[in-house]
């Protein structure tokens, strides 16, 4: 009875179909290669000049910065909503989990699509603005360069909140209500109780809960692509997005390569770290 | 439980203003889908705008062409993942922990970065513009997840369960579809969605796979609006409302076993 | 029982490794290079289209757009009637994504026949120096289209065999259609700014002011997609600089340079048109689409832009919608942005070279050329003697016309370098939202262009 014979099918599509590319473009990453015709070898040349491009690091940034909306904001939001529905005890409770799960079935294309509209100088959100006499506030979001990468950001939180919802609601359904019961019999208010009883209960769920959304974070491409093009400027470019531009636009795919891999090895590093504190609490209780 | 009616009502606020964030989206995008053509002046709705899109995106054949891929896909990846999941989840053998970190690493790769050498390995296989090369990178990814989760799923059986079984004889695969399988077929189901999901929407494999087109999936459709030359809001969105609206319905017809499934899969990590 | 399992992780270890060796062991790409514009040169064998058996013509198109497709739809049926053993199997998809598959198709075995490609460095000229496109001299010769076409459009499709010049050489695609950037204005609105159609640059940059102080907006862009305000520096960049220099520029040839006076004041004059709201609050935030539909819903006295945009606004504006060339360049004579729409090549791997030849003389025939008028498409050629008799169209058939006869059309700038249309992207944008200075953002572009032609 081994193992191994069960995990083989799975390892075999998966290691050819994912793994052996993904070492092709780490070896695509030592080629200078137009994408066609013959290919030079420049060993770790790719690599040194990402070292010396700003445009790169911004990208990193950006993508750096996006965490704050995929991940920490949904995940603050997220403790919320699901303690209010935990507690609560809400009418309607399956309708509002429907629709606030909502954004996570629709295309990206699609979601990216609609956003595009909402954010136009003649969106939605500018007719809201200056319904409320902001007039002055009203602007073509994506073509500011200050307020563009947020504005990608935002779409972003509107994605992960519902998921990081759920999974939240998940650990918290575990808990018994007796733990609530009590805590309440000793006089402790909402704020106690979430601190005391929920939080505490739920560190698996925010784990799993971060390390989906900052994947989904760093592997930002649709929502940039259909949006921004990376504009104005370079001021919404993100590491996948720097990885299609070289490769299709620049004809530059050994440095494309070499973004997917600093991309795939960043994503990796985040993971792990986060998994790793994750684990050693599930483990230390 | 008792809860206090300010607090009530407050909860009530709180939970509708974040509905609305959710759906305004999704709302305007419906109504844009229904609204005037560049240039038309009569007032709506314009339930033709999705016709138009329907024939200009070639959607129909579109629409059957996701529906088979994610066909494919989903079996394939679910069955794969089950077996895979099963080792990983109830037994110890060296190698193990690499093995699933190695697995785990697919849920990172962005799919960018294996397109492009994927793209010229299958077309030197003659594989480019079949079905197998729309899926089975697609089946990769899925099979990454899919593991991930069936691991956690079958972990978090009792493991008397397995070991009970095992005493009675069972053979592995035996006891993988009698005794593990039934009690997580909730968990089954939420990840067989979640992977039509993610085919039904994937956009960047598809695109490069198929450079012939013959095995473009519907996001595609809308590319096709979005020329260098041609755009109309009303016609994009109508065509976002042919993509969208097959996975809403089968998400709202599913959405209680969905969920159900959904809370208490993440519930054994 | 133990030791089983070991081995087997060893035997996937080592497969693993033995993969890695392999992998190693070949390039990207063709290991040894293919000699640069070889694979064309071969006199073709002057062939009768209806004497070579059955074929089915393989054909990728990104004419998706109305009057465009329409065009290629007749000519397709036209085509397959004249040669019945010919059958086009087409596919058609936007600019981007066909841009984005070409590069990647080329280089297989599985290419069509005939397929549109860019005429920019980026494109075609990669594409020529890896090898990967029919010379066309030779058929040139046998259907006589040099005499079709005028030496200035055949321009724009040639490359030297190595791709190092632009604009002469061999020749690698045939245009279909007409192309050309100038200012659609409304009439109602400069009839109530009691003005006439500018006659010289002053005269232009003196009516934006006057519309603006009137509470116009003077113009409209909608450049989100970076690649709209190309369409709107180039024109304005004639006032300034020789339009002789723009092509050198444009074109990618050796012998210029972007930092002179001349450039920074048309840049400085763009970021003067970007900051102070010349195209209202955030053209950076508009797209490109609907910012040419609120021209027609009433927004904005000129638009800058290219004449394929004609078709769909004169459905809402009708008559008010009028179109002239920019004022003189500063030489004088009429230049603008412009030329051709994208022209039709042949792979070198095409299995039916021939069939793709007769194709292609035959949409960009005369009677072809009248089909693309008659659909309310722009032809390359017979332009003046084709033209509708009023409205927008007509303007835009005489500005093409005078323009390519008598002036300069000025190539697309991102035909510079393969890089050079997210440089000039990047860098309007960024003039325009005001992030970086005009001599910044030329810097860049100077760097760009002596990077390309220094190496």
């Amino acid at each position: 009875m081994t193992p191994y014979l069960y995990v083989l099918p799975a390892f075999l599509v998966y290691g050819l179909f994912l793994l052996y590319p993904l070492i092709r473009a780490g070896q695509f990453s030592l080629y200078d290669w137009p994408g066609f015709g013959p290919s030079e070898f420049v060993g770790p040349g790719n690599y040194v000049d990402l070292l010396g491009d700003r445009r790169f690091r911004d990208a990193v940034g950006h993508a750096l910065t996006l965490i704050v909306f995929y991940s920490i904001l949904p995940l603050v939001v997220g403790l919320v909503l699901a303690a209010i529905l935990r507690r609560g005890r809400v009418r309607g409770l399956g309708f509002f989990r429907v629709v606030i799960f909502m954004p996570q079935v629709i295309a990206l294309v699609v979601v990216a699509v609609a956003w595009h509209q909402i954010y136009s100088p003649t969106g939605l959100l500018n007719d809201v603005l200056r319904a409320l006499g902001l007039g002055e506030l009203a602007r073509g979001w994506l073509g500011d360069p200050n307020l563009a990468l947020p504005a990608v950001g935002m779409i972003g939180f509107w994605l992960s909140t519902g998921l990081v919802m759920l999974l939240l609601l998940a650990g918290m359904g575990r808990i018994p209500n007796d733990l609530y019961e009590a805590a309440r019999l000793d006089g402790a208010g909402p704020v106690r109780e979430f601190f005391a009883i929920s939080l505490p209960s739920v560190k698996a769920e925010i784990t799993t809960a971060l390390v989906l959304t900052i994947i989904a974070a760093l592997k930002t491409f649709d929502l940039v692509y259909v949006t921004t093009s990376g504009g104005p400027g370079t001021a919404t470019t993100v590491p996948s997005y720097e990885v299609y531009n070289r490769a299709f636009n620049l004809k530059e795919v050994g440095s494309a390569s070499a973004v997917a891999i600093v991309l795939t090895v960043l994503v990796f590093g985040i993971n792990v770290v986060i998994s790793r504190i994750g684990e050693e609490r599930v483990v230390g209780r | 439980m008792r809860v206090g009616t300010g607090e009530k009502v407050l909860n009530y606020v709180i939970l509708v203003l974040f509905a609305a964030y959710a759906l305004f989206p999704i709302l305007t995008i419906a109504l844009t889908a229904l609204g005037p053509q560049n240039g038309v002046t009569e007032p709506g709705p314009h339930w033709t705008n999705i016709a138009d899109a329907w024939r200009i995106g070639d959607f129909g054949a579109a629409l059957t062409r996701s529906l088979l891929v994610a066909a494919l896909v989903v079996t394939v990846a679910l069955t794969l993942s089950i077996l895979a999941g099963y080792a990983f989840g109830t037994m110890r053998f060296p190698g193990s922990t690499v093995l699933f970190y190695l697995f785990l690493l697919g849920l990172m790769v962005p799919a960018e970065a294996i397109v492009i050498p994927l793209f010229f390995d299958l077309r030197t296989l003659g594989l480019t513009d079949t079905i197998w090369a729309v899926a089975f990178p697609q089946i990769a990814q899925s099979v990454a997840f899919g593991t991930f989760w069936m691991r956690a799923q079958f972990r978090a059986l009792p493991p008397n369960l397995v070991e009970a079984a095992a005493i009675d004889g069972a053979g592995g695969m035996r006891t993988l579809w009698r005794v593990v399988v039934p009690p997580s077929l909730p968990s089954i189901a939420t990840v067989a969605v979640l992977m039509f999901m993610w085919t039904w929407n994937e956009f960047l494999i598809p695109l490069i796979m198929s450079p012939g087109a013959q095995w473009r999936t519907a996001p595609l459709g809308l590319a096709i609006f979005k020329g260098q030359y041609t755009a109309d809001n009303a016609l994009i969105a109508a065509a976002g409302v042919i993509i969208a609206a097959p996975i809403i319905v089968v998400f709202l017809l599913l959405q209680r076993y969905f969920i159900t499934g959904m809370l208490e899969g993440a519930a054994q990590e | 029982m133990k030791l089983h399992p070991i081995t087997r992780r060893r035997l996937l270890l080592g497969a693993g490794l033995a993969g890695a060796a392999v992998v190693s062991a070949c390039a990207p790409g063709e290991s040894v290079p293919s000699a640069s514009g070889s694979a064309t040169g071969a006199a073709p064998e002057v062939t009768d289209p209806a004497e070579l058996g059955d074929v089915e013509l393989v054909v990728w198109d990104q004419e998706v757009r109305g009057s465009q497709n329409d065009a290629l739809v007749a000519l397709i049926a036209a085509f397959e009637e004249k040669y019945p053993n010919i059958t086009v199997n087409r596919t058609s998809q936007s600019f981007d994504d066909l841009k984005a598959q070409v590069s990647l198709a080329l280089s297989g075995n599985d290419v069509p026949d005939v397929v549109q490609v860019n005429n920019a460095r980026g494109d075609m000229g990669q594409f020529v120096k890896a090898g990967q496109l029919v010379d066309l001299t030779p058929y040139a010769a046998q259907y006589g289209w040099e005499d079709r076409f005028p030496a200035s459009v055949l321009s724009k499709v040639r490359y030297s065999g190595d791709a190092t010049t632009f604009g002469e050489g061999n020749l690698y695609g045939l245009p279909q259609t007409g192309e050309i950037v100038g200012l659609f204005y409304s009439q109602k609105k400069l009839d109530a700014l009691g003005a006439e159609a500018p006659a010289t640059w002053e005269d232009y940059l003196a009516l934006l002011d006057e519309a603006k102080a009137a509470g116009e907006q003077p113009m409209v862009l909608g450049n989100i997609e970076k690649w709209p305000a190309l369409h709107v520096f180039g024109p304005l960049q004639a006032h300034y600089v020789e339009p002789e220099t723009i092509v050198q520029l444009g074109m990618g040839n050796a012998g210029a340079t972007w930092t002179d006076e001349a450039n920074v004041a048309a840049m400085e004059q763009f970021a003067t048109w970007g900051t102070e709201g010349y195209f209202g609050t955030s053209p950076n935030g508009l797209d490109y689409d609907p910012a040419w539909t609120e021209f027609t819903q009433g927004t904005g006295v000129f638009l800058p832009g290219g004449s394929w945009l004609a078709t769909d606004m004169e459905a809402v504006m009708g008559e008010d919608l009028r179109f002239m060339p920019p004022p003189p360049a500063v030489d004088g004579k009429l230049a603008t942005t412009g030329g051709t729409g994208i022209p039709f090549s042949i792979p070198a791997k095409a299995k039916n070279v021939a069939a793709a030849a007769a194709y292609i003389d035959f949409i960009t025939s005369e009677e072809a050329m009248q089909i693309i008028a008659d659909n309310g498409g722009m032809p390359v050629l017979r332009t003046a003697e084709l033209a509708p008799e009023s409205g927008v169209q007509k303007d835009i058939y005489e500005a093409f016309d005078t323009v390519s006869q008598e002036g300069t059309l000025l190539p697309y700038l991102d035909y510079a370098t393969p890089t050079f249309s997210d440089t000039a992207g990047t860098g309007l944008q960024e003039v325009l939202g005001g992030q970086k200075s005009a001599q910044d953002v030329l810097a860049d572009f100077e760097a760009d262009y002596q990077a390309f032609v220094g190496g």
